[in-house]
């Protein structure tokens, strides 16, 4: 086989060569991105934990839940423990530095939640102080915020008296090893926004927004959802038990069909790309007749014309997936750094965006080097040579 | 390179000889090609009968349309005939299949167009390698026999030349040192000096006769200049398909 033929046709026509390549490295770029950004809307449901429940009003997740209920959900069997929720909605000096703030049961959160590690500062602070709070490692990079500082956030749902301004230590700094949890959120005691509330110093909505079960190992959660929905089947608020998966799907399916519009695009992306690479090894094909006619007329065999022609393709592509994939990995943390400013749970960066890009980029080679393979392979020598006279 | 034993030397009926100097190597019998344009049949070749002695160096000669490049391809293996057979070296090729007929050329024939028919993308060396590529032999031999056979055609010295920047005439001698490389059996010629100028085609013409008379290649050339036939040792003249005579120089 001529392998050594394969560069000096790539090179031969270095510019259609480099669109070509430059075309297929945007093309992965953009499918691993948008590709990303579906994972990581969906990354919250994989991760969710299976021996989690959630209890939501039956009516809507905006409409809270009353605190007597937290020891009766308790008493049902399989439950081993049951953690406060609620949405806070502040903000830190500009509606712009908007972040997600959780009033959770300080002692119950790390059992609720193991996954949460802390990074700097120690439990026992975050316990003994009912001001403290603990922050995402994000957050605290991106505000500069330290174990010990004092910070302020303007109440959104819940108004304080006065300047409306909710003074949080931080206690410690948090890093979530899975994906249901961003490091991006803060986490404070209950007993402080309920003890405002209760006090007159606050006004804003009372009870919980959700409660949190963990349940006993090998435990029947079908079972125990229907138990604790069976509660409250008469009152005075009925609720809805859920997985924590079909919980966090709740959120994306907000997003409408923004994942199926991505995935859309992304197909069309690749769809015009492999267009355009048969368009390109059709003409190389074309212009590789009478090479192909000499290298047949000194005996090399119609496979290797077929190999020479596919690899050309496949090396093309191959070449252009690599440097997408590249891009991509250079360019997502840039990426995550600004759509965390949004929220926006980070793009994924792993073993199967190797996969998927390499995949699409060496699937793209094999189609569009197909054809001008087979053309080679069943060219005759004498009428490639006569072809170019 | 070894030439393969002939088979059945005897058995056929013997076509007309073009000499005397020892067996044939290439042996026509009722040849017929027929190309169909358009749904209009064209014989080309109609029913040949020729013998081709080892060691000899032809010339083909004819008008235009007389069949000579189509007898060229179809002894090089490059096309197949309708009827009859062609033998070459005891091989007959009409048996052969398309990937058995590829070996067949990489191991027996050297070719030598007119156009040349180098690969714009290779220097000379890396040209006159390419049979080799289909060898078992190392890289470092490989380079070895192409600088070789470079030496041979005089062109040493050009060997990291790419064909463009080489004149017509040092292109057909690298495309000549690329068919003599893997010392083939036979070496066919499609009018080698079409494209040349006088002085250019004095060189290819020397160097083919060369090979002939010292390294005892079979050489058959297809030409339209009587100067050129003058350096073969027989001339073919073929005429509408059919032989037309054959003549000895000197």
């Amino acid at each position: 086989m001529p392998w050594s033929l394969l560069p000096r046709h790539l090179l031969a026509r270095p510019v259609r060569s480099l669109l070509t390549l430059g075309s297929l490295a945007i093309a992965v770029f953009l499918v691993c991105f948008l590709r990303g950004v579906v994972v990581a809307l969906g990354a919250g449901v994989e991760a969710a934990s299976d021996q989690r429940l959630v209890v939501q009003s039956a009516v809507s997740l905006f409409v809270n839940l009353p605190r007597s209920y937290q020891p009766k959900i308790k008493a049902v069997p399989g439950v081993r423990q049951v953690c406060k929720l609620q949405w806070f909605g502040g903000y830190y000096r500009d509606p712009s530095n908007f972040f997600a703030q959780f009033a959770v049961d300080e002692l119950l959160l790390f059992d609720a939640y193991p996954e949460l590690v802390l990074l700097d500062g120690d439990k026992t602070a975050f316990w003994g102080q009912k001001t403290a709070c603990l922050i995402g490692r994000d957050l605290a990079r991106d505000f500069g915020w330290k174990v010990g500082d004092t910070v302020p956030l303007v109440g959104g749902i819940f108004s304080r008296s006065g300047q409306n301004v909710w003074n949080f230590e931080v206690a410690g700094i948090y890093e979530s090893r899975t994906a249901n949890f961003d490091s991006r959120t803060m986490f404070f005691h209950y007993d402080y926004l309920a003890d405002s509330l209760e006090s007159g110093a606050a006004t804003g909505p009372e009870g919980v927004g959700v409660y949190i079960l963990k349940t006993e190992r090998g435990s029947d959660p079908t079972r125990i959802m229907a138990a604790v929905d069976a509660l409250f089947e008469n009152g005075p608020q009925r609720v809805q038990t859920t997985t924590e998966s079909e919980f966090q799907k709740q959120f994306v399916t907000m997003l409408g069909s923004i994942p199926t519009l991505l995935s859309a695009i992304g197909g069309g992306v690749l769809f015009a790309i492999l267009l355009a690479a048969l368009n390109t090894m059709l003409m190389a094909a074309r212009e590789r007749t009478r090479t192909l006619g000499i290298l047949k007329a000194l005996g090399f065999s119609d496979r290797s014309a077929f190999g020479l022609l596919l690899g050309e393709s496949l090396v093309l592509c191959g070449l252009g997936g690599a440097l997408g994939l590249l891009l991509f990995m250079a360019l997502a943390p840039g990426f995550n750094q600004v759509l965390s400013q949004f929220n926006f749970p980070a793009l994924v960066v792993g073993p199967q965006t190797f996969a998927l890009a390499l995949g699409i980029a060496l699937s793209v080679g094999l189609i569009a080097g197909l054809a001008p393979a087979i053309r080679a392979a069943r060219l005759e020598a004498i009428e490639a040579l006569n072809a170019e006279r | 390179m070894e030439s393969k034993p002939r088979t059945d030397p005897d058995q056929a009926p013997r076509p007309p000889s073009s000499g005397a100097r020892g067996p044939a190597l290439i042996e026509l019998h009722q040849v017929t090609r027929t190309y169909r344009r358009g749904g209009e049949a064209l014989t080309v070749l109609d029913k040949l009968e020729l013998e081709i002695e080892r060691g000899g160096f032809y010339a083909l000669m004819g008008p235009s349309g007389s069949g000579k490049s189509t007898l060229l391809n179809l002894i090089g293996g490059l096309d197949r005939a309708d009827g009859g057979s062609v033998r070459v070296a005891g091989e007959d090729l009409g048996r052969l299949s398309a990937a058995e007929l590829a070996r067949w050329r990489a191991d027996n024939v050297g070719f030598v167009f007119q156009g040349f028919n180098l690969l714009p993308v290779l220097t000379a060396q890396k040209n006159v390698e390419l049979p080799l590529l289909l060898t078992r032999l190392s890289a470092a031999e490989r380079r070895r026999r192409a600088l070789h056979a470079l030496a041979l055609v005089g062109l040493e010295d050009r060997r990291s030349h790419r064909p463009r920047q080489l004149s017509g005439g040092q292109e057909q001698r690298v495309a000549i040192a690329r068919a003599l490389v893997s010392d083939p059996l036979l070496i066919l010629a499609d009018e080698p000096t079409g494209n040349l100028d006088r002085e250019s085609a004095g060189q290819v013409l020397t160097l083919l006769r060369e090979l002939n008379e010292r390294a005892g290649k079979t050489i058959l050339m297809v030409t339209h200049d009587p100067r050129a036939a003058d350096a073969a040792r027989t001339v073919i003249t073929l005429d509408k398909g059919q032989l037309g005579g054959i003549r000895q120089n000197r």
